[in-house]
């Protein structure tokens, strides 16, 4: 694999069965059996034939509808999901922001929730305390509530925590799905700029979002995803282009902003 | 660009389609003893927010099995009375080994219920990051052992008062036998980690485990060496004490704090085959799976 290729995807297929039923418990296997009936499930096909090679540095817009296979995507290129068929081969280190990652026990305070998030990523204690001070200025928390459990957070104190985690990990590679919906426009600039400065030291991020306005100024290319194919890559105006033709919206106010 | 390519570490990662149903073991095990901290931290913050770690919370958790000792007492004592069976010692040596007993099985059955709901109570963390699925159940068999330890003592300043009082008590006291306790313990953690790696597995599926884990541990108690003393079974039987994953380990649990003895060839080797056994089951079985875990959760 070349140098300058940070995530490399070769035919990438990825399908997983779920099931209907409303809760999977044995006690329905049982009478289920009893009934001779079958399991019922659904094969989701979430991502057919992907095949894409992501340089380092570049910041790479996904869009598509609910259900088209970003998060999906995300997830694997995070080693979360592992590929039905092909391969991902990913050249740095990853930090993932995927639908709020951090923030796992409720019940744990946020500064546990960090400690804890970074042992499971794999990095030191020692690492992972030096750097909790700069986490906690980022997300800039009301007075104390960084030692409060985070079921006391508001989804914006959540997300801005979240945020402030990813970023501040100085992953190679960041994963962000979502994330920059919450938080108010302060720190929605914060985060700009922070992810601004992420790309100029070449580092690769990969953004889902609904957001095309944000995706346009902050992405140099971007992937227009629809169930679980690639219809276009390349130059971000143009693919969020095709994306809003395709939407058939046109450049309504409301398909550039944040939603 | 060529300064700042220098930057980057070379630290690739290749995710594949699992053919074989265990990953590569060298890798997964090495992630794990990295991250062995998170096991621990786990364990240590989750039992902070339940304020375990006050010196309250350390009589609270001594305070549930002992009042369950002193149920489970009176109720063999009057099981026994009614039969006019007296049996054998004084009742001091019953209600030591049933102290004893139901430390140790909680030991192990607070490891098979924490550990089985562990996975499914961390699905935020499972869908949002990659880590040795593993480290979850560990953490459960080291918060297990935390709330274990303090009945010990508990368990040795009852002994010592107790057969100060009782005057007819057979019970020895401590030997060099004792030298077996940490054997035992090392074994029941064992079982109990092989234990909690197959119900958090079978919880995945079947999210109904953990309650049918409720009764079935009540039964299974009943059917182990607590509350009755191993030799009370003859010929066949005596099955019931092999067959049972912690009747070996149970019965090593007797022998070596009541009967201050050293455990039997038999029984070590049975326990241990057990651990062992237990470990590499659960072992295969929840590693096998975990890269599901995430679409099922």
């Amino acid at each position: 694999m070349p140098n300058e290729v940070a995530i490399r995807i070769e035919d990438l297929s990825l399908r997983y069965r779920v099931s209907v039923e409303s809760r999977v418990t044995l006690k329905n296997a049982v009478m289920r059996a009893g009934r001779r009936e079958k399991r019922r499930v659904r094969t989701i096909e979430a991502i057919k034939n992907l095949t894409i090679d992501i340089p380092h540095g570049s910041v790479v817009g996904v869009v598509g509808a609910n259900g088209a296979g970003k998060s999906t995507l995300m997830r694997s290129i995070a080693g979360i999901l592992p590929p039905t068929e092909g391969r991902i081969i990913v050249n740095g280190k990853v930090s993932t922001l995927l639908s709020l990652g951090v923030g796992f026990n409720g019940t744990l305070s946020g500064r546990d929730n960090v400690i804890l998030g970074g042992l499971a990523a794999g990095l030191d204690r020692e690492v992972l305390e030096a750097k909790f001070e700069d986490i906690a200025a980022f997300a800039d928390l009301p007075d104390g509530f960084i030692d409060l459990p985070m079921r006391t957070y508001s989804a914006g104190m959540y997300g801005r925590l979240a945020f402030s985690v990813a970023v501040n990990m100085t992953p190679d590679i960041l994963l962000i799905d979502e994330a920059l919906a919450t938080g108010d426009a302060a720190f929605k600039e914060k985060s700009f700029d922070k992810m601004r400065q992420l790309c100029e030291e070449a580092r690769t991020i990969v953004i889902v979002s609904h957001a095309l306005g944000i995706l346009n100024e902050l992405c140099t290319s971007a992937m227009w995803l629809n169930k679980g194919q690639m219809l276009a890559y390349g130059e971000v105006e143009k693919v969020t282009d095709q994306y809003l033709d395709f939407l058939n919206v046109g450049k309504v106010p409301s398909a550039l902003e944040d939603f | 660009m060529t300064s700042e390519r220098s930057n980057i570490p070379s630290l690739i990662q290749v995710f594949e389609p699992h053919k074989a149903a265990l990953p590569p073991l060298r890798p997964y095990l090495r992630e794990l003893w990295r991250r062995r901290r998170f096991a621990l931290e786990l364990s240590r913050f989750t039992d902070k927010a339940e304020y375990l770690d006050s010196p309250l919370g350390s009589v609270w958790l001594v305070l549930n099995p002992l009042m369950l000792a002193l149920v489970y007492y009176l109720l063999v004592s009057l099981l026994a009375g009614a039969r006019g069976n007296k049996g054998t010692g004084s009742g001091f040596d019953t209600l030591a080994h049933i102290l004893i007993g139901l430390f140790t099985w909680y030991f192990a059955q607070n490891c098979m219920t924490m550990g089985g709901s562990s996975v499914t109570l961390s699905s935020r963390l499972i869908l949002n990051q990659a880590f040795p699925r593993v480290l979850l159940p560990l953490s459960s068999v080291i918060s297990a052992f935390r709330q274990f330890l303090p009945t010990l003592p508990i368990y040795v300043i009852i002994y010592i008062v107790g057969s100060r009082l009782d005057k007819k008590t057979t019970l020895t006291g401590m030997s060099w036998h004792s030298l077996w306790v940490p054997v035992i313990i090392l074994f029941v953690g064992l079982s109990g980690f092989g234990l909690a790696l197959l119900f958090a597995t079978l919880n995945v599926y079947f999210r109904d485990t953990s309650k049918i884990l409720a009764y079935g541990g009540r039964i299974w108690l009943y059917l182990s060496p607590v509350l009755w003393l191993p030799e009370r079974l003859h010929g066949w039987h005596r099955i019931l004490l092999w067959a049972n994953p912690l009747g070996p380990v149970l019965a090593m649990t007797t022998t070596v704090w009541i009967e201050g003895r050293s455990p039997s060839p038999a029984q070590i080797f049975a326990a241990l085959a057990w651990a062992v056994g237990l470990v590499l089951i659960g072992g295969y079985f929840f590693i096998s799976r975990e890269r599901d875990f995430a679409v099922r959760i």
